[in-house]
């Protein structure tokens, strides 16, 4: 689509008008959520909150105690569940008639979910050649987060009509 | 946008009550200090009560005792550098047992004590020295963090241990007298750090520098004039 038939179609809708929630940023908002509550059962795990962690796949106690399940003093669930929570929110209030079409909170979701891709990707080649062990809630978020990115692509067709 | 806070709504639910339950499930109270115990000022019961754990042959006339703390850097190297020279000169051989005593310094070392405990929950599974040199191994990890129960939990379930009952030893009072009675019977023997080395023959003991040569030549000492004697 050109620039000026863009600008014809937002000049022909009628004034106040609302566009529709967008169905990408509701599958944004409940994969977020349900990626939550993963990372937060692993950093309940790892603040010694919840007794033996529940493995039915894979050696989850091997990567949960390895060095690689921490950045410094910080668990890498700890920043999963803060990644998570910014999406979560993001694609809330992205959602909300005033910023259904913010090409501010398209970016920042789609860089979020890019770099969570990134990172989870990164944590998945330590699993696999590294620590040599699998942990079924790593994979999980893993899988989360690659749909979650999926889910944001539409975003860039949002981006590059505003231009 | 109601059906999709209806979803919303339904993932917290689980979510909530997944976690919710892991946590009132899996905490427990795990002792983490020694306790109070009575009799401890009688000898006799102090030395029921502390037992040590033993490497080697039971019957060899030398024992290398060590009392020490998972926490500290010093004990981790004796574990790590010296203790398997001693094994492979002497334990392998049945020339000397070696006995661990627990004496963890839990002003300066707030993990020390339940680590002790950990380790006493694995040789109830029968993995007591590969838990220990798993924990000496791993010190710099789990030594900074505010809650080990889980980590602890986490070694036991990758030596191929049963974590529930382990994480049920753990998150509960087992031990704790023993490891009370081990730091008592430390502080009988003015044990004032760690690792202190004490090498036995015949009742009679004496603390040894807690390096491989000052520890071989004592035993030296005792195997040659047990070897003069007889």
């Amino acid at each position: 689509m050109t620039y000026l038939q863009a600008t014809a179609q937002a000049l022909e809708a009628p004034s106040g008008a609302v566009s529709e929630p967008s169905v990408n940023r509701m599958a944004i908002s409940v994969l977020s959520l349900i990626g939550f509550f993963v990372a937060l059962y692993l950093w309940a795990h790892n603040a010694g909150l919840t007794g033996p962690i529940q493995c039915g796949v894979g050696d989850c106690a091997t990567v949960q105690s390895s060095e690689y399940a921490r950045i410094g003093p910080v668990p890498v669930s700890a920043i999963g569940v803060a990644g998570y929570v910014a999406l979560l929110a993001l694609a809330l209030v992205g959602l909300q008639p005033a910023h259904r079409d913010s090409r501010m909170i398209g970016g920042l979701l789609l860089a979020g979910a890019a770099l969570g891709v990134g990172f989870s990707a990164y944590l998945t080649y330590l699993e696999a050649m590294v620590i040599r062990a699998w942990c079924q809630y790593c994979v999980a978020s893993a899988i989360i987060i690659t749909l979650t990115f999926i889910a944001t692509l539409p975003e860039i067709a949002r981006l590059r009509a505003g231009r | 946008m109601r059906k999709l806070y209806i979803v919303l709504a339904a993932v917290a639910m689980v979510g909530v009550g997944a976690v919710g339950y892991s946590v009132a499930s899996g905490g427990g109270s795990a002792v983490s200090e020694p306790i109070a115990i009575e009799g401890l000022d009688d000898l006799e019961r102090l030395v029921e009560l502390a037992q040590g754990v033993t490497k080697g042959d039971e019957s060899a006339s030398v024992t290398i005792i060590e009392f020490g703390d998972f926490q500290c850097p010093g004990c981790q190297a004796f574990a790590l550098q010296v203790k398997p020279q001693l094994e492979l000169a002497y334990v392998e051989s049945g020339r000397a047992k070696f006995v661990y005593y627990d004496w963890p310094i839990i002003a300066a070392h707030p993990n020390a004590f339940l680590a002790a405990r950990a380790s006493r929950c694995a040789a109830d599974q029968g993995k007591y020295w590969e838990y220990h040199d798993n924990l000496y191994r791993n010190q710099a990890r789990w030594a900074p963090l505010t809650s080990p129960a889980s980590t602890y939990v986490d070694y036991a379930e990758t030596l191929g241990l049963d974590d529930g009952s382990f994480a049920s030893c753990l998150n509960s009072d087992q031990h704790a007298a023993l490891i009370t009675a081990n730091m008592e019977l430390g502080n009988q023997l003015r044990v004032s750090g760690t690792p202190t080395i004490l090498v036995e023959q015949g009742g009679s003991a004496r603390i040894v520098p807690s390096t491989f040569d000052g520890i071989s030549s004592y035993i030296e000492t005792l195997l040659a004039e047990g070897a003069g004697g007889a």
